[in-house]
């Protein structure tokens, strides 16, 4: 009698070892981010970063930064592309602190697809948090949980989850990324880029008041790089 | 079902912790937290098993364990069983996550990591002495 209850025991017990291995690896697979997520996380100064970076500075539409801002940089990005991440990451907290905070530029997002199909996933997801302000914010999440090009890294889940830690309704934003809006924003964005021959990410450019957009060249992609060849645009 | 009474009233501490944790998932608000690291876990990839949250599976896996508290006979108590062990395996795999991969603690997960041990410690003793029939 015993034994058998001991029996039924270590079977309930094994059944249930296994079922949650079996769930974890099918149900956590579909939504498993790479391990960038947690560097991302764990930034000094605690919060994310794209919580920190953005914070306080003004967003409207695809536009980071004050509207009577002199300057305009325009950033052509492809959210699956390394470069674009690695430039979101070390290099736009140093210039949204240095040049957007003061009032001396604005940022402009303009979404391309250079690696993939995939990527219209991301800039569905961007241009659909660009309807609430938050697109900055939402670019960057997805570079925080960037994967390998044309892996299928972006999916609908993933995007779930990111609109979840900027602070939007996940549901929301998944619904406005089929919306006409969002893809008559994606197709100017890209239709830009095609017209002005940008087939390469990421890429800069640059607009005064009154002139006209000039491409910015830039020897690297790290602030040391980057912030000379701005500083040189601005004067 | 002389356990009647305690099974249930660890399920109903069970439901009350991860009924709020579902809130705050679905609220898309902060947890109350005294360790600090609560934010973190809730956005963490973690937190949600496919599209679910985690805390809604808990919810539902304790209302399933206080029904059958309710329920006699020793396939009542081998169902409590399964369903608290799965409690307690997937609540190890998010213990690692947070002192691993998260690198945070969350006091409620911790909360529930000893209600749904306690829930099944009481759900093995009650298999083991439940009469047949």
């Amino acid at each position: 009698m015993t034994r058998n209850r001991l029996l039924v025991l270590g079977g309930a017990i094994a059944a249930a070892v296994v079922a949650v291995v079996v769930i974890v690896v099918v149900a956590g697979g579909g939504s498993s981010s790479p391990s960038t997520t947690t560097t991302a996380v764990t930034q000094p100064g605690g919060g994310t970063e794209a919580k920190s970076t953005f914070e306080g500075v003004p967003q409207r539409g695809d536009t980071l930064g004050k509207a009577s801002a002199p300057v305009t940089l325009t950033v052509f990005e492809d959210p699956q592309c390394p470069f674009c991440r690695q430039w979101n990451i070390d290099t736009l907290p140093t210039v949204v602190q240095n040049y957007v905070r003061t009032g001396r530029i604005k940022i402009v997002y303009r979404g391309v697809v250079v690696i993939g199909d995939n990527s219209l996933v991301g800039l569905a997801a961007i241009y659909a948090a660009a309807e609430q302000d938050k697109l900055w914010q939402m670019a960057e999440a997805l570079y925080e949980r960037q994967g390998g090009e044309n892996s299928g890294w972006i999916t609908v889940p993933l995007v779930r989850a990111a609109a979840r830690e900027i602070g939007l309704n996940p549901a929301k934003v998944v619904a406005a990324m089929r919306s006409s809006a969002v893809t008559s924003a994606i197709r100017q964005s890209v239709n830009e880029a095609q017209s002005l021959g940008i087939n390469r990410t990421p890429t800069f450019a640059i607009q005064k008041q009154l002139g006209t957009l000039q491409q910015l060249q830039v020897s690297g992609l790290g602030p040391a790089d980057f912030t000379p060849a701005l500083d040189q645009a601005l004067q | 079902m002389r356990l009647r009474t305690p099974i249930a009233v660890a399920c109903v501490v069970g439901i009350a912790i991860a009924a709020y944790l579902t809130y705050v998932h679905y609220a898309h608000t902060s947890p109350v937290c005294t360790t600090g690291g609560c934010e973190k876990v809730q956005k963490s990839k973690y937190a949600e098993l496919g599209n679910v949250p985690v805390a809604l599976l808990g919810l539902v896996a304790y209302v399933t364990l206080l029904g059958l508290a309710f329920v006699r006979g020793v396939n009542a108590a081998t169902a409590g069983v399964f369903v608290a062990a799965v409690g307690v395996v997937f609540s190890g795999y998010l213990l690692w996550a947070q002192l691993g991969p998260i690198d945070a603690i969350c006091q409620w997960c911790l909360g529930n990591d000893v209600t749904i041990a306690v829930v099944a410690a009481l759900y093995v003793v009650r298999l083991l002495t439940e009469e047949s029939g």
